[in-house]
């Protein structure tokens, strides 16, 4: 009798180990449209409706237990805010002649048809899940393809970038953050026109690194990070020019490459309400990252991200 | 509690506190940050899981809670349901070997499970090549993590029990020691 309890034990836990490893290997193995995503898509549309539900009958709990820690995080930076608003305002003044003479010098070179976030048709969502743990940095939106959602999608807030949708159900939707290892986004510094690339920074999944800045990049600490409105590949999300991303916190002399740290503008650890770039059908964004899927690979990669940079930033597709 | 003693009863208990469980965490606990991390209480459900219920539906759940959280979080499918099912097994196995009776074995339980939850899942991720960072934060996230977890290991235990206790069989070991603490059937009181 012992011996047989003993047995099933040991079965049960062997037979529940070998299909937790074939899981794995069918999951890792397999391509994004494969069975398995499937039925995450599958399970993810089934749940969205109930943890938008959960999520909105439990927001007072959740804003109960919030309250307290960003009261004592608002008394620590009103200090140092009050003393940027008064930096800011002098500099709004000064940007606003800058500005209109801008736009005056765009309309005359037929330049001022760049993509604007509102050409993206955005499309507002709220936060319905998070991942708990460090080696995901996504959260789970209650907006699927119904609304016009796709995989690739910009989203961001008030605050910034955000990051991307990389999965997206009928009623739900996976947006990695800007902090995950796969992301990267091409971006400027901005008082310089250079341009880089901002990736997690290894070692630091809540910091940013902008990297690949041309030689001899001036970045000073404070200074803002903004979407560049470039891809550097046909595969990448086209984010709009000009979309906060983060604040120079340091420059990196070390590096082979000239770098610097940047820290995220969004507050990515308490997502409410975010934003879903969708570029329908038919908007100058879709028909944009249209021309430039339909560019030709391999080739020379400067050349390359030379022209799809060029045409991002222009809207030569419109 | 033998593990042939499952009622449908226990089942359908375990089954609803795991949802529970899950969806909580996923819509509200993660997105409350204490000390820069957030409380994970799915190894803590896991773990008393096993601990009230020994190996067998300990590692059963596991697997469960594990592929419940994989698919409601869009992650790897497999991986938190390996490491769930050898967490629920490990304490289903204390449960029957040692079966602790201090009031602190919760928070040791949860502590351990936790600590061996984060540092299987990290170790699984470092093999299976996904690219993250190597680093002491990544310790500071682990030892934060068991930190908070612990925690809250006392109240869960509490809900926890109080859940499932209505499902459980009667134990023959833990009658015999009540029997003995309240002097029914104790040697002595009979000689």
């Amino acid at each position: 009798m012992y011996d047989k309890t003993v047995r099933r034990r040991r079965a049960v836990l062997a037979l529940l180990v070998v299909l937790s490893l074939i899981l794995l290997t069918a999951y890792f193995g397999e391509a994004s449209g494969g069975r398995l995503h499937s039925v995450q898509r599958g399970f993810l549309t089934v749940v969205s409706p109930i943890q938008d539900g959960a999520n909105k009958a439990l927001k007072p709990v959740r804003d109960l237990f919030g309250w307290f820690g960003d009261t004592l995080h608002a008394k620590s930076q009103n200090a140092e805010l009050r003393k940027q608003v008064a930096i800011l305002r002098r500099e709004v003044v000064a940007d606003h002649v800058d500005q209109q003479s801008y736009h005056q010098l765009l309309g005359m070179f037929h330049l001022d048809n760049q993509l604007s976030v509102a050409d993206y048709r955005p499309v507002t969502a709220t936060v319905v899940g998070k991942t708990p743990n460090i080696w995901y940095s996504t959260v789970t939106i209650d907006k699927g393809t119904a609304a016009g959602v796709q995989v690739e999608d910009p989203v961001i807030n008030d605050e910034g970038l955000v990051g991307k949708v990389t999965l997206a159900a009928s009623d739900g939707a996976q947006v990695s953050l800007i902090t995950d290892s796969s992301m990267g986004v091409s971006a400027r510094i901005g008082s310089s026109a250079a341009t880089g690339i901002v990736q997690p920074k290894v070692g630091d999944p809540n910091d940013l690194l902008l990297q690949y800045l041309p030689g001899g990049t001036v970045a000073l600490k404070g200074e803002y990070v903004y979407t560049s409105g470039t891809v550097a590949s046909p595969d990448d999300s086209l984010y709009p020019r000009g979309i906060p991303i983060g604040q120079v916190t340091s420059v990196n002399e070390e590096s082979a490459y000239e770098s610097v740290n940047v820290h995220p503008l969004a507050n990515l650890r308490n997502l409410d309400v975010v934003q879903v770039l969708t570029a329908g059908a038919g908007s100058q964004p879709a028909r944009l990252s249209g021309l430039l899927s339909n560019l030709p690979a391999g080739g020379h990669p400067g050349t390359e991200t030379g022209s799809a940079g060029q045409l991002a930033s222009t809207g030569v597709g419109g | 509690m033998s593990d042939q003693g499952v009622s449908g009863g226990l089942v359908a208990r375990i089954a609803a506190l795991s949802l529970v469980v899950v969806f909580f965490q996923a819509g509200v606990v993660s997105e409350v940050p204490v000390f820069g991390v957030t409380v994970d209480l799915s190894p803590l459900l896991v773990a008393f899981i096993g601990l009230l219920c020994g190996s067998t539906v300990g590692a059963a759940s596991g697997f469960a809670v594990g592929l419940l959280v994989d698919l409601a979080l869009v992650q790897t499918l497999g991986l938190t349901s390996l490491v769930f099912t050898l967490v629920g097994y490990w304490c289903g196995r204390l449960r029957e070997l040692r079966d602790p009776q201090a009031a602190l074995t919760p928070l040791l339980v949860g502590a351990a499970a936790t600590t061996a939850s984060l540092v299987a899942y990290s170790l699984m991720e470092f093999m299976l090549g996904v690219d993250a960072p190597v680093s002491l934060e990544l310790l500071r996230q682990i030892v934060l993590g068991v930190l908070v977890n612990t925690i809250v290991a006392l109240p869960m235990w509490v809900l926890v029990r109080r859940c499932l206790i209505g499902g459980l069989p009667a134990d023959p070991r833990r009658r015999r020691r009540r029997a003995y603490t309240t002097g029914g059937l104790s040697p002595l009181s009979r000689s």
